[in-house]
């Protein structure tokens, strides 16, 4: 059983992400949608449990509006339709919004 | 609860005054337990500013939906439950203006969370 954690705030302004990460549990995977982006720069995202295997993704689009670079070697890169299906690939989704 | 029904948790997670998400989320609450939807109701973070004890709205002219609250055993809203460590980061004790709230751990709080079918969060 996963879930889909979908980040729409930013760290630097909200507590979102860090609530977020109290509940991961493992094989969850966290898309960073619209302001979530800016996560990709907060420290926070270092310290997701690694033994979780917490898989990390983000709107290619809504990162690259806001000139953030994604590092594919910790999160990859989706589309809007890929968010459509990972709502289908997990269980249940929580909106950190 | 009955496995063959789909159950619902709501977080609350903002302070109560600020804005109408509590509200919002009370509301949603309640329609569901008057069509005896399963429904658990979550406090994290600011959230948990909503259960002190003592508030009154009335003072600053917002309307105290917090009142309500007590209801919810009339509606069949029997799992309430609350993340410890944001009751602790904001030195808040672990009493509240309703009965039968469950107080729980960080891994505690994300089992239970994650115990339900559908999550919506305000």
């Amino acid at each position: 059983m996963t879930t889909l954690h979908i980040v729409r705030q930013s760290a630097f302004n909200t507590n979102d992400l860090a609530q977020c990460m109290q509940v991961l549990g493992n094989n969850d995977v966290i898309a960073f949608i619209d302001d979530g982006c800016y996560n990709l720069q907060h420290n926070l995202i270092n310290s997701i449990e690694r033994d979780k295997n917490i898989r990390l993704t983000a709107i290619e689009q809504h990162a690259s509006a806001r000139a953030i670079a994604i590092n594919e070697e910790v999160c990859s890169k989706i589309t809007m339709n890929d968010l459509v299906s990972l709502t289908f690939e997990n269980d249940r989704v929580i909106t950190w919004q | 609860m009955n496995n063959t029904s789909k159950s619902l948790a709501i977080i609350n997670a903002k302070a109560p005054y600020s804005s109408t998400a509590g509200k919002d989320a009370l509301d949603i609450a309640l329609i569901f337990g008057s069509f005896e939807q399963a429904v658990s109701l979550f406090f994290q973070g600011e959230g948990v500013w909503q259960l002190i004890k003592e508030q009154d709205g009335s003072i600053i002219s917002a309307k105290d939906y917090l009142k309500t609250f007590a209801a919810f055993e009339f509606y069949d809203i029997e799992q309430v439950y609350v993340c410890q460590s944001s009751l602790k980061e904001r030195n808040l004790p672990e009493s509240f203006h309703i009965d039968n709230v469950n107080v729980l751990n960080q891994q505690d709080f994300a089992k239970k969370l994650t115990s339900h079918h559908s999550i919506l969060r305000f």
